[in-house]
């Protein structure tokens, strides 16, 4: 490959080294590096110059080395103020308010101090997935526009039913009442059992996403969609090694909020464009039954 | 986990009840160099497949949504519908499903416990129509 370390250049940018001038970059520095639509941290491990310019070899803080390349100065940025600030809009950009799909879960994004701090190295960003597919484009100088989000729209009334959830529990410290009646997998039943009287037949690709709900539901209610007041409930509720599903015991609730999730979930898979928007009809008729069954599946006062 | 024709999730989810038309060899009337190219086009599919949906992911919490994806991208591409059990079939030929373990992503997602928060959106979305209404 031949480095080219004695090809120093009088154009390269003093970048205060000491001893060899790499360019703009230096090796074992942390360096801002556009990857896709998003902005990461990265370490320089190598540096080298090819073809008339310095190219740098980086790591992505926090992804496995699968993902270290070359990339050319035109990609990485110095981690100023300001460019750390970028950084930050173009990551809340993707995440939060919408249902956007490459979201760096909150704990994991700054330097949160506490307790991630030590874990961060070995932790993956969720936009895992994304990256995946973005491979063949990673080359382009500037962040190029998001890849589509899967944007699951929520019915109004749904969305005050998570108001409502929120009221309770975080400023009324109230708690639903455990088991719930009808829980997650009554719903979904319910659900196959009108779409069987409806159509006929419930396709097979149907009935994967409904196993791919309660799947993700039982696996992220912990992890993700307990409100702190609901912790100490939760622990006694599915007491550690029991091997209780939540989808059996918590209800239409706490369903609704894996539905803000969703998006962040689905990134690990990967999906197609066209698979997504497949996956989008079959969430929005699934919602519209939820709506339509509120009074039944909801509570309208917690204990 | 992981017998081959009859898979029986982990999870005790179900699996579908209905039974879609089997991925047909060329009729006998086509040439044996046909039936090759047919075969071969399919396995192209599938590798294709499997560089956007990640096989491992199937012994996780994501494995109804890849096999949701991976049947998606066959049936678009071959023309053909695929039930989830013979897309396991197919996969079984290239990869041994029995030893996927559910990768170390989904058990750092599981055991980072994170707080679940309501978009602002939302919360301002409703508390507008309060106060308008």
């Amino acid at each position: 490959m031949g480095s080219s370390s004695d090809v120093l250049t009088d154009e390269a940018e003093d970048s205060g080294d000491e001893n060899v001038d790499t360019g703009q970059f230096k090796e074992g520095e942390k360096v801002l590096a556009y990857h896709g639509p998003l902005i990461y941290d990265t370490k320089i491990q190598k540096a080298e110059f090819r073809k008339k310019e310095w190219k740098y070899f980086v790591h992505y803080l926090g992804w496995s080395k699968n993902w270290d390349e070359w990339v050319g100065a035109d990609r990485l940025m110095k981690p100023t103020e300001e460019n750390l600030e970028k950084q930050k809009k173009l990551f809340k950009n993707q995440t939060g308010d919408k249902l956007s799909k490459g979201r760096v879960p909150a704990g994991k994004q700054k330097s949160a101090a506490e307790k991630d701090e030590s874990k961060t190295e070995n932790k993956p960003s969720v936009g895992r997935g994304k990256k995946r597919k973005s491979d063949p484009v990673s080359e382009a100088k500037s962040p190029e526009e998001p890849d589509h989000a899967l944007k699951i729209p929520l019915p109004g009334t749904l969305k005050r039913q998570l108001v409502e959830d929120w009221e309770f529990v975080t400023q009324m410290g109230k708690l639903v009442k455990l088991p719930r009646f009808p829980s997650v997998q009554d719903i979904f039943k319910k659900y196959t059992d009108f779409k069987t009287k409806r159509d006929g037949v419930v396709e097979d690709s149907l009935v994967e996403v409904l196993n791919g709900l309660r799947s993700y539901f039982d696996k992220s209610l912990p992890a993700m969609l307990l409100y702190p007041q609901e912790r100490a409930q939760y622990a006694s509720a599915v007491p550690h090694g029991s091997d209780i599903s939540p989808s059996s015991i918590y209800g239409a609730e706490h369903l609704l909020r894996l539905f803000v999730k969703l998006s962040e979930l689905l990134v690990y898979t990967n999906m197609e464009h066209e698979a997504l928007t497949q996956l989008q009809h079959k969430l929005a008729d699934f919602l519209k039954f939820l709506q339509r069954n509120q009074s039944n599946f909801f509570l309208t006062s917690y204990g | 986990m992981g017998d081959h024709v009859q898979q029986k999730p982990r999870d005790g989810t179900t699996s579908s009840h209905r039974s879609t038309p089997a991925a047909t060899p060329p009729s006998s009337a086509s040439s044996p160099l046909k039936k090759g190219t047919q075969q071969v086009e399919l396995e192209l599919r599938l590798l294709e497949a499997f560089a956007i949906y990640r096989p491992s992911l199937l012994a996780g919490m994501h494995r109804h949504f890849i096999l949701f994806g991976l049947m998606h991208h066959l049936e678009r591409r071959l023309n053909q519908r695929f039930s989830p059990d013979e897309v396991l079939q197919l996969l079984d030929r290239f990869f041994n499903l029995d030893l996927l373990e559910p990768d170390d992503e989904e058990l750092e997602l599981v055991n980072h416990k994170e707080d679940f928060s309501l978009p602002q959106s939302i919360l301002e979305e409703i508390k507008r129509k309060k106060i308008s209404s």
